[in-house]
């Protein structure tokens, strides 16, 4: 079917009409960013994954272009380019959004509706706001019975932030968060640190000790007579060797903490037994930290009028997408066959400095799949 | 025309060593590959078995003809065969491995990169680089499907394929890539180009194969064929 009937398209612009009164209505500016944008910036902050899916092609003078392939990234380049970046912004669009289709058939272009909201001041407030604007827009469009989903970066960053262990730990198993084999990898290592195998780098690192490591590996890569190519510089390869030589005389891991992680990330549940497995955990620093800040979640989103209780927490639940950095969540709906997921969204405060903004803005948002939804209601 | 004596088409390597030892081991298993038409031609015949036509093609386009259904049998490269066709697609398969044309399908990185032994590194390294540089590793690669396979499978994401047809390894000194997907047989170009295999960066031992579309597997003209080959190797 190479487009859309007349009474089709008339369908889904009345229900996304209904979708975006409700972002209208709670005081977001509909605006409407570029269809066309250049690739690297959505090559270089999406994995590999998006980049195998997303429409690139040049211009006559060989700069590299895309069809965005989802629009809160267009979104915050419209921030960048009106106003001040740091100042609060809230916005809602509608508009097309271009993929190749996936080994799941997905549609090669379709039409999202979602909100950003930029520079927040309240995290918690505005995460439960977005949460609650997004189930009320899914309802405004006709759907009923919606399962919600959520997890949480920022419960386990709370975890592991009061755990003793070297940063570099920690932003390793942040990192690995959403790869639970590379994870559980990380984790067995830092349990142990001393006795992992030697490998083809570990007479390099045996040569950096004690030493200047940046001299030390100049004078090796002399000695081995090895030239110098590609951007990463000699400091860097220092860095990570020194790294390796750090972890060699860690203090490992300890076992009550390892125990503490896994266990917190075999959470799940609705919202209220989440709440009773969390109470159960033994008392720490680090998991009394967990269990306030899950509290405060659950009170702001009972503020916005939400019944959370009926919410399905997960400490495992992940979005594909790298950006997200705290709150992470979806709307499913019951459809024909499985359920269907219907909207998505979370927080993601790298992003708008990575690209370009003067200093870290806080960001959260969502987007809905508008024909998903028609599909849902047909 | 019944499908029984529907005519069956094989692609055979057009030129260099893949043709001559593709040639070498039909001859040895009593068949000839006649070229029909003027001696230049594209197309031929099969002698010693009825029914079978010859497509005269690259060995990459026999691995995308044989995915497509437009041919029914086929010798290339297995790294061809496995860059062409997604592991979900079986609709393709490997009759017989031939054993020449061998080359390993590797992951190398720049030798002075002494911090880097294996793939979990390359992962740290990607985002090290990232925070350092403000943009992606990039990999030159032919072989974008089996490099995005493999560094999915190995949890490595933060980085990005740089399309590569010719002097992949040439890349990164040229400052066109920081690392490679490439194969090779002795290692003696890589070690010129001063590039390094990672301990776990062996995604793929690859050889001639003959590849046959899984409707035609139970056909006697093409098992007489693989049967035939299959003695001569």
């Amino acid at each position: 079917m190479a487009g859309r009937s007349s009474a089709e398209r008339e369908a889904l612009a009345r229900q996304n009409a209904a979708i975006m009164a409700v972002f209208e209505r709670a005081g977001f500016d509909h605006i409407a960013p570029d269809i066309i944008q250049p690739a690297d910036i959505f090559l270089e902050r999406s994995g590999e994954d998006i980049r195998a899916r997303t429409f690139v092609f040049s211009d006559p003078d060989g700069n590299e272009l895309c069809l965005r392939p989802d629009l809160t990234v267009p979104a915050c380049r419209y921030h960048l380019s009106h106003g001040t970046p740091q100042a609060e912004a809230r916005y809602c669009y509608l508009g097309t959004a271009f993929r190749f289709p996936d080994e799941l058939l997905s549609p090669q272009e379709f039409n999202q509706a979602g909100i950003e909201w930029f520079g927040d001041s309240n995290p918690v407030e505005a995460e439960a706001r977005v949460m609650k604007l997004t189930i009320a827009a899914l309802e405004a469009a006709g759907l009923a019975r919606l399962k919600v989903t959520m997890g949480d970066l920022g419960l386990f960053n709370a975890l592991i932030g009061s755990m003793a262990m070297p940063e570099r730990w920690r932003r390793r198993l942040r990192h690995q968060f959403w790869r639970p084999a590379a994870f559980r990898s990380l984790l067995e290592r830092f349990a142990r640190p001393a006795t992992q195998k030697r490998t083809a780098i570990s007479a390099h690192v045996d040569a950096i000790a004690g030493q200047d490591s940046e001299a030390a590996v100049a004078a090796r890569l002399a000695a081995l007579n090895l030239p110098h190519v590609t951007d990463r510089s000699t400091g860097e390869i220092a860095a990570r060797l020194a790294e390796k030589l750090a972890d060699r005389s860690e203090a490992p891991l300890d076992p009550a903490m390892v125990k503490e992680i896994e266990s917190y990330l075999a959470i799940e549940g609705s919202v209220t037994d989440v709440a009773t497995q969390l109470a159960k955990l033994p008392s720490s620093p680090a998991l009394d930290g967990a269990r306030r800040w899950f509290e405060a979640r659950i009170e702001a989103l009972e503020d916005q009028g939400l019944n959370p209780r009926r919410f399905h927490f997960s400490a495992n639940f992940g979005r594909e997408l790298e950006y997200y950095t705290g709150l992470v969540f979806q709307v499913e709906v019951e459809a024909r066959n499985a359920p269907l997921v219907v909207a998505g969204g979370g927080r993601y405060n790298d992003l708008l400095q990575d690209l370009g903004a003067p200093t870290r803005i806080p960001a959260v948002g969502c987007a809905i799949h508008t024909e998903r939804v028609k599909a849902v209601l047909a | 025309m019944s499908e029984a004596v529907q005519t069956l088409t094989l692609g055979i390597p057009s030129k260099g060593r893949l043709m001559e030892a593709t040639a070498g081991l039909f001859a040895k298993a009593g068949f000839a590959i006649e070229r029909v038409g003027n001696d230049r031609g594209y197309r031929g015949r099969l002698t010693g078995v009825d029914g079978i036509d010859v497509a005269f093609l690259s060995a990459s386009e026999i691995a995308g003809q044989l995915r497509d259904g437009r041919i029914s049998l086929g010798v290339t490269g297995e790294d061809l065969l496995r860059e062409k066709i997604p592991p979900t697609d079986e609709s393709v398969g490997v009759a017989l491995r031939l054993g020449f044309g061998p080359a390993n399908v590797v992951v190398a990185v720049p030798e002075c990169w002494l911090d880097v032994a294996a793939m979990a590194d390359l992962d740290e390294v990607a985002e090290q680089f990232y925070r350092a540089h403000g943009r992606r590793i990039r990999v030159a690669t032919k072989y974008i499907h089996l490099t995005r396979r493999w560094f999915a499978a190995h949890g490595v994401t933060g980085y990005r394929i740089v399309d590569s047809s010719g002097a992949t390894e040439g890349a990164p000194a040229a400052g066109l890539a920081e690392l490679i997907v490439d194969i090779t047989t002795t290692g003696s170009t890589l070690a010129a180009n001063h590039l390094r295999i990672l301990d776990d960066g062996l995604i793929l031992e690859s050889c001639a194969v003959l590849a046959v579309r899984g409707e035609n597997s139970a056909d006697t003209r093409l098992q007489s064929v693989v049967s035939a080959l299959s003695k001569a190797l």
